[in-house]
């Protein structure tokens, strides 16, 4: 199933223009929940980039440790944390959502730092049908199994906040999901797609999802109409995702993020910058991540960094794993060249 | 009627709100959508407890143009109009249902918005007709499948004749976005060279409609959906799906060997306090389709 509608972005791109919709960084000021400051002790950013072959709780529970430990994870002890995975859909032939097994190994290891409450929270974008995907992706029997709340973020409360753009017009106001807006920690969990809209569909873009449908529509065509990366960057910039963890175990090339194909990485990235994991994990994926348009505007209105010399990897080197993701025609010229940093 | 059935009821009326809504859920914010379900099963039911007020939660959420929003505090209107609209109608709230009304049948869609080229574009990319006026989710925006089929089935039912032309236009919208192999999804038939897959309670709704709407069982585009629609039927499916396809089952002939299979699953799914998962839209929907409520079953006419 398709993820995304007709939007007013994409007509324009068609169009062979390329007007984007800006506002200046400095209009910012004061007002940015995950925007950074250079600072001369060490790399602006830390991103942990793990090995995880598979999807075992043994292989899982490590890789989650190993990453967090070295990625600068925030303090969930007597937190209440909203874990936000993707699932724009469910399909048992391609591997459209975010691994279960890799959300219930977090769940885990959340619980044994000690967070006073753990949630599961999504907001699907095409199919409103949330009690079924629920259930079909493995996320209702992980959160009975694990005693976590289950929310569905279309039909949650709303708490009006307003955009950290001053310039905003349809995304002035967002309706926020009250379980959104009175979380401690947000922990994005994308999948490592290609996305026909987007280019790719990592950390940031996954913040689509946050917004409810019932104000918003399925599929969230308000934010088509807004134009796709000034709305995520509208929304990322007001509202802080304090962790991501990108599951590259599994990613999707091709024409994502719901009709592509498998293609297996076997790595986890993760870091509590979401511009600085989706720039990696572009990397990863064989994209040059200053070519998407999303993640430019992005760096722009400094919510993180995407340049390499601002982020610290460890764990190992995107080189090693970098595998380059099919990409849509349309978005050839994302492709990285081999040593393009 | 089930024995238990009027529990739902009771439930319903347990879990109304101080403000004379309802939310999805007990103790949630009111909103549009399952207050005025909540309002249209009590009232079917004869009890008349807590509708008036109800009423004025609704009377509270309407703006000067006549839209409805999602809740009072919205600015603008929603898709969330078509359930007040079944609400005033069966309420007898003829002043506010005719405004409601009004701005319905004058939605701003964007159909009119897509230029020519836009709208080749959408026919090469997605394969549908971009032009047709429908309904979205909110205004301005793109039609979609599910906003049309809710607001054609809610204008059907407070008696707008089915060659009413802004409802001819939603049936047209509802034809031309199926899916080839049978039924709908949100409102892509296509992505490229992929064909989207349906879902069940897209299809449910476009069908309800289309009965609605007085579509011949014998249209290609109905027969595949209820072929989908039954394929569904005999896996899992969630509540509110089954309840929408339950009441599409209803809408044609050749549904009629599924409704007393559908009826007694869905009729099972009622909890011991008298909800079905305990969420508020979900009990009433299902109280009125098991009920069949004369609201959601409009009379049959203007067959195209």
């Amino acid at each position: 199933m398709s993820r995304r509608g007709v939007t007013r972005r994409e007509f324009i791109r068609l169009a062979g223009t390329s007007a984007l919709t800006v506002w200046p960084a400095a209009a910012l000021a004061g007002a940015r929940p995950q925007a950074i400051k250079k600072t001369d002790a060490g790399p602006l950013l830390q991103v942990a980039l793990v090995p995880c072959p598979d999807y075992g709780p043994e292989t899982l529970a490590a890789a989650i440790r190993t990453g967090w430990r070295s990625s600068r994870a925030p303090d969930v002890r007597g937190k209440r944390v909203v874990i936000k995975p993707n699932m724009v859909d469910v399909s048992p032939d391609r591997p459209i959502h975010t691994d279960p097994r890799l959300i219930e190994a977090l769940v885990l290891h959340i619980g044994d730092l000690g967070a006073r409450e753990i949630i599961l929270a999504e907001g699907t974008s095409h199919n409103r049908d949330a009690e079924d995907l629920f259930r079909r992706s493995g996320y209702e029997a992980l959160a009975k199994r694990r005693g976590i709340r289950l929310v569905d973020l279309n039909y949650d409360d709303i708490t009006p906040v307003k955009c950290a753009n001053p310039k905003a017009t349809l995304l002035r106001e967002i309706a926020l999901p009250e379980t959104i807006a009175t979380a401690e920690v947000i922990i994005s969990v994308p999948k490592m797609k290609t996305h026909k809209l987007a280019g790719i569909t990592l950390s940031l873009k996954n913040m689509f999802g946050i917004l409810p449908g019932m104000a918003y529509g399925w599929p969230k065509n308000v934010l088509h109409w807004n134009g796709i990366p000034l709305s995520i960057c509208e929304i990322n910039a007001t509202v802080k995702t304090h962790f991501s963890v990108v599951d590259g175990i599994v990613g999707m090339e091709g024409h994502g993020p719901v009709m592509g194909t498998a293609r297996k990485v076997g790595v986890l990235v993760m870091g509590d910058n979401a511009l600085a994991v989706d720039a990696t994990a572009a990397r990863i994926m064989g994209v040059e991540p200053a070519r998407v348009e999303y993640l430019a505007m992005a760096q722009r209105i400094r919510i993180g960094s995407l340049r390499s010399d601002d982020i610290g990897i460890s764990g190992g080197t995107v080189e090693r794993v970098r595998t380059d993701f099919v990409l849509d025609p349309e978005y050839a010229q994302l492709r990285a060249s081999r040593g393009l940093r | 009627m089930s024995p238990s059935l009027p529990l739902a009821i009771e439930f319903l009326k347990t879990h109304q709100n101080p403000d004379g809504g309802w939310g999805y859920e007990p103790g949630r914010m009111s909103l549009v959508e399952p207050s005025a379900f909540s309002l249209l099963a009590i009232h079917s039911s004869g009890d008349k407890t807590g509708t008036a007020g109800g009423l004025d939660f609704l009377r509270s959420c309407q703006k000067g143009t006549g839209a409805i929003g999602i809740g009072p505090k919205d600015a603008d209107g929603s898709w969330m109009s078509y359930a007040a609209l079944l609400a005033f109608h069966e309420l007898g709230a003829g002043a506010e249902e005719q405004r409601l009304k009004d701005w319905v049948l004058n939605f701003d869609d964007a159909s009119g918005r897509f230029t020519k080229e836009e709208i080749s574009i959408v026919a090469s990319r997605y394969r549908y007709d971009a032009s047709i006026p429908g309904w979205s989710w909110t205004p301005r925006t793109t039609a979609w499948v599910e906003p049309t089929a809710l607001f054609v089935l809610a204008l059907r039912a407070i008696g707008v004749p089915a060659t009413e032309e802004r409802v001819r236009s939603g049936v047209d919208l509802i034809l031309d976005r199926r899916v080839p192999s049978g039924g709908w999804n949100f409102g892509n038939p296509y992505s490229k060279s992929f064909e989207l897959e349906a879902s069940t309670m897209s299809t449910a709704l476009a069908l309800a409609a289309l009965g609605a709407a007085g579509v011949a069982e014998s249209r290609p585009a109905v027969r595949s959906g209820l072929g989908f629609l039954e394929a569904a039927l005999g896996g899992d499916i969630s509540t509110a799906s089954l309840a929408w396809a339950l009441l599409a089952l209803k809408s044609f002939p050749s549904g009629a060997p599924r409704v007393a299979g559908a009826t007694a699953r869905l009729a099972r799914l009622q909890m011991k306090d008298g909800s079905l998962r305990g969420n508020i839209f979900e009990t009433a929907l299902s109280y009125l389709v098991l009920n069949d409520a004369p609201i959601l079953y409009p009379v049959r006419g203007g067959k195209r």
